[in-house]
């Protein structure tokens, strides 16, 4: 078998060569005996007649040593093809009206399934990572989902895991590179020196990093990955061993990653190694992971993720006996969970995902039945030919090859189409925002796509064929010849079958607008959800504090003083604050904090509260609602004044019966001395931390920011200006403050809200988008199989005409039928819709899953679409002349 | 030119192999040998010698090449592979084994019954 494939292969490979050289051989053959002949005494000319008579028909010969060559199954398909061409040419409306069904529909999924196949589907760049795992803690009493791990963690499980061959800890951060003028805030990665190995990617020029370089001031390296190199190493230079400045100091390149290394959706440029003290890597701070801090692990082979979970539970609680927070954090419902790394990373996004291959499914199923209903369409117009030809001993596989050469060749050029269709959808998806998904930078067309484009198109294309082949092998001589002769009516079979394609088509149209219907509404819902402070005018940017210029808190608190007071003398400036993390910033962290005289009740357990560091006007500038008391100011961090202020959340809470004012607290979960305690001096309006559809009331803490300080800082600015006006000037002010520093992220609150809900809008839009296609294609459809029945039962009509009918008559029965149709579909598809609200539940925000009033609009849409759709085709039944009708053919 | 015998279906590809098994020929050649070895008694069809040709090459049982004819001519001459000295082995056996057993049942007389 192999054998014959080979040598197939070879001829097909050089099908011109093998043409030549059989005809050569054969002249060859003819010659040499005509030679012989004219030598055995015959005159030339008999010789060559002779010769040639012998050897026989030269065509039937070729034919026969292709055909031992396996040529000719090859040739018989690039003769139907070319037939099937040319027929699709002959009706260049039904070709293009085809070819644009496929290319949108196809392109929807292909698009879709870009982002599936870069986000779920393609493993993460490293050796077997289906290995790599990641452990996070999670305390789920607390309100605390995930909270990182620790690096105590790290040091008392490094080696101790037996399922794992590999352990490592990385923090995301940033930093401040270049020098003093042109600087740069960097995103950056710390990791611990196993980090590479335990990914089984490092750098490729120089070194990773050595357990030695995990203390402060032997950590003085860096690994740059290639993009940063590019952009600052011209290629010729000797990048290891060059300084670059950080923070001010300077630091050695030791290593240079890969090209094509990226760790999951990490922005860092610059990797470090993660130095800590001694007292960090502490039983004290084994739950102070606080979501920045993350654990990654390598399953040994053969070891499972369910191994893995239970030695860490086991090593959890032989810790826990000596851990004095160990009750309280059993309280939390405190547990480390060990997950799939690539599983993890992407489980928020996909069932969203999911949904969408789903709607671009469904408008592929749509744009299918329209196709079919097209080309039966088509086959019935070619009735009479195929069963003449059939008649005439056409086989039943050359009839059902025929069709599928023709379907494949129209989807598999719909397919191509499709392809150029999905770029193009790529492209519009960057724009929606997907790169801001989790692995959404690197959504691309690859091989992988392009084959299954080109595999589901061949699979489209027969399936498309079932039909119309069924259609075409029933239609014998005498029936064609006398429905034709008769005048009478279609096939029933065919028919029942294009009006079933015509509800399911309607049915469909129908979920997936109700689908859409819900989506927008979830969206418009969380759009309405009001943050709690007010967006408008409001610029934001990021600002990092080198540690060794700015070490400690008064250091920090000068240079938000000169910065405020600078930015604060621009014009339209209203209101300028400092604050180490705004709100939907999506890093929000949680810690505890300890209410004096606060007994836990049975069952409640400590809980975790969003915490932030505020100084200047900060909620001013962000525009918070005071509820009671005062906000805190700049002079309370200037005097490290020990109040506080907390949301309603929080006071609510707490003091169910009475005023916040006056209640004291601690951070951290235990009571401590009382000079310790901060007093709440106001109660500020609840804002929304962690997104706009989050709806648990956790409860805030601002603290002044002398008290919780932060090498990372935002500032807030409130302008009478639109907020992006003011972006240049706040950059110069931060460079004039202090000229190492650079500002960067910087946007408006309101477009930071934008952005939280991208998981959102862009499904919304991409339905959107399949709905309004899935509805015209229903129309289309719909107009052109009741604009068949009626040019079908043309003579019928004219009959009926004939004899006294009025064509109100004419046209109510096919509206009639047009109806009944829709009514059925409608009916499905309300059905179906149910099923599909019920299933994205998840998906859906303040919207029950049957939402009547969106429900009834979709249906309206449809069943306004449909009647026009139907109006069209049955007033031209109403106006066929009798005289026409009879006289025709 | 004597008295010739049809082929036997089935037999010319056997015929092409032991040909072709004795000396690398082009396809006038092939048909002239047969001739020649089967003493004149065998003729070929010469619009039947090149699609068999052509299978036999499709199956890798021979090989083609070309080389210079007799007379200075580009021709294309086929050579027996190892699969094909094989199948060829296999397919005289098959026959001696076949020709035996006729001839055996032919020359049975009434009293041999």
């Amino acid at each position: 078998m192999l054998t014959r494939v080979r040598s197939l292969l070879r001829v097909l490979t050089s099908r011109r060569g093998f043409e030549d050289a059989m005809t050569e051989e054969l002249r060859f053959h003819i010659e040499q005996y005509t030679e012989d002949l004219i030598r055995s005494g015959v005159s030339p000319q008999k010789a060559a007649r002779r010769a040639r008579v012998e050897f026989g028909s030269l065509n039937s010969v070729q034919e026969e040593c292709r055909e031992a060559r396996g040529l000719h199954l090859f040739d018989e398909l690039a003769r139907e093809l070319r037939h099937a061409a040319r027929l699709l040419r002959k009706s260049p409306t039904f070709t293009a009206t085809a070819l644009v069904t496929l290319a949108v529909c196809l392109g929807a999924n292909l698009t879709i399934f870009a982002v599936i196949n870069s986000i779920l589907i393609r493993p993460l760049p490293f050796p077997e990572a289906g290995r790599l795992v990641t452990v996070f803690n999670t305390y789920p009493k607390a309100g605390v989902e995930r909270d990182g791990s620790s690096l105590t963690n790290y040091y008392e499980r490094r080696g101790l895991i037996p399922a794992f061959s590999a352990l490592a800890i990385y923090r995301d951060g940033t930093a401040i590179v270049g020098e003093a003028g042109s600087t740069e805030r960097e995103h950056v990665t710390r990791v611990s020196p196993d980090f590479f190995s335990t990914l089984g990617a490092g750098p490729i020029i120089g070194r990773g990093f050595k357990e030695e370089e995990t203390t402060f001031q032997a950590d003085r390296v860096v690994v740059l990955t290639d993009a940063y190199r590019r952009q600052h190493f011209d290629a010729a230079s000797h990048v290891i061993g060059s300084q670059i400045r950080v923070d001010g100091i300077p630091i050695t390149v030791i290593g240079v990653l890969p090209s094509g290394f990226r760790f999951l959706s990490s922005e860092g440029r610059l990797y470090f190694p993660l130095a800590s003290r001694l007292e960090d890597r502490g039983p004290r701070q084994r739950h102070s992971g606080g979501n920045f801090t993350h654990m990654i692990a390598r399953l040994k082979p053969g070891a499972t993720i369910a191994q893995a979970q239970a030695q860490i539970d086991t090593q959890n609680s032989r810790l826990e006996v000596d851990d004095p927070d160990a009750r309280m954090m059993a309280d939390a419902g405190f547990r480390s969970v060990v997950a799939g790394l690539h599983a993890d990373h992407v489980a928020s996004i996909r069932p969203t995902l999911l949904w969408m291959q789903a709607g671009a499914l469904a408008l592929l199923l749509i744009g299918a039945v329209n196709l079919v209903n097209l080309l039966l369409i088509r086959a019935n117009g070619r009735i009479k030919e195929m069963a003449v030809r059939q008649a005439l001993g056409a086989s039943r596989s050359q009839v059902v090859r025929e069709v599928i050469v023709e379907t494949t060749l129209l989807t598999v050029g719909g397919g191509l189409l499709g392809l150029a269709a999905g770029s193009g959808g790529i492209r519009l998806l960057a724009v929606l925002g997907a790169d801001r998904l989790p692995l959404g930078a690197h959504i691309t067309l690859d091989a992988r796509l392009a084959w299954v484009a080109i595999l589901g198109s061949v699979v489209l294309g027969i399936a498309l064929a079932v039909p119309i082949a069924w259609f075409n092998l029933r239609s014998h001589l005498a029936n064609a010849i006398q429905s034709e002769t008769r005048g009478g009516t279609p096939s029933r079979a065919a028919q029942s079958l294009r009006h079933g394609f015509i509800v399911a088509q309607i049915a469909l149209a129908l979920v997936l607008l109700t689908g859409t219907g819900l989506l927008g509404l979830s969206l418009e819902r969380a759009m309405a959800v009001s943050p709690g402070f007010r967006p408008d005018h409001v610029l934001t940017g990021q600002i990092s504090l080198p540690w060794n210029k700015y070490p400690d808190w008064p250091a920090r608190l000068a240079f938000n003083e000169r910065l405020l007071q600078q930015i604060a003398r621009q014009p339209d400036v209203l209101a300028a604050g400092v604050v180490n993390n705004v709100p939907l910033s999506g890093k929000s962290g949680k810690s505890a904090a300890a209410v004096k005289g606060h007994l836990l009740r049975p069952g409640e357990s400590p809980r975790g509260h969003y915490s932030y560091g505020v100084d200047g006007d900060y909620f001013a500038a962000m525009g918070f609602s005071l509820r009671e008391g005062r906000f805190l100011t700049a002079a309370d961090s200037r005097r490290a004044e020990r109040v506080c202020v907390v949301d309603e959340d929080f006071a609510r809470y707490y003091w169910p019966h009475t005023s916040a004012l006056g209640q004291r607290l601690f951070e951290g979960s235990e009571e401590t001395k009382d000079a310790e305690a901060f007093t709440v001096v106001g109660v500020v309006g609840a804002v929304k931390q962690a997104g706009l559809t989050d709806d648990a009331a956790q409860g805030a803490i601002y603290y002044p920011y002398a008290l919780r300080t932060d090498d990372n800082l935002f500032v807030v600015v409130r302008t009478s200006l639109p907020p992006e006006a003011l972006g240049l000037t706040v950059q110069k002010v931060v460079r004039q403050t202090d000229a190492e520093l650079a500002v960067n992220d910087v946007r408006s609150m309101e477009t930071r809200i934008a952005d939280s809900l991208v998981t959102r809008r862009s499904p919304a839009l991409m339905a959107c988008i399949f709905s309004v296609i899935a509805v015209l294609l229903t129309a289309i459809g719909t107009y052109g199989v009741l604009s068949f029945a009626v040019a079908q039962r043309c003579r019928e009509i004219g009959v009926r005409m004939a004899l006294g009918a009025r064509p109100e008559q004419i046209r109510n029965q096919f509206f009639a039928l047009a109806l009944r149709l829709l009514a059925t579909g409608t009916i499905l598809g309300i059905g179906g819709a149910w099923l599909a609200g019920q299933a994205m539940r998840t998906l859906l925000f303040r919207v029950p899953p049957l939402h009547m009033a969106t429900l009834a609009g979709a249906a309206g849409i449809i069943v306004v679409v449909s009647l026009v759709a139907c109006l069209l085709p049955s007033r031209r039944a109403a106006r066929v002349s009798p005289m026409e009708a009879l006289a025709g053919e | 030119m004597g008295k010739t015998a049809d082929l036997l279906p089935g037999t010319l590809d056997m015929l092409i192999l032991k040909a072709v098994s004795l000396k690398p020929l082009h396809g006038y050649g092939v048909l002239l040998r047969i001739r020649q070895i089967s003493r004149e008694a065998l003729e070929i069809p010469q619009g039947s010698l090149y699609p068999a040709l052509y299978r036999l090459e499709h199956q890798e049982l021979i090989v083609a090449e070309w080389g210079q004819s007799e007379n200075n001519r580009r021709a294309k001459y086929y050579t027996l592979t190892a699969s094909g000295r094989r199948r060829l082995r296999e397919e005289m056996a098959a026959w001696k084994r076949l020709a035996t057993a006729i001839a055996v049942a032919l020359n049975t007389t009434s009293e041999e019954v």
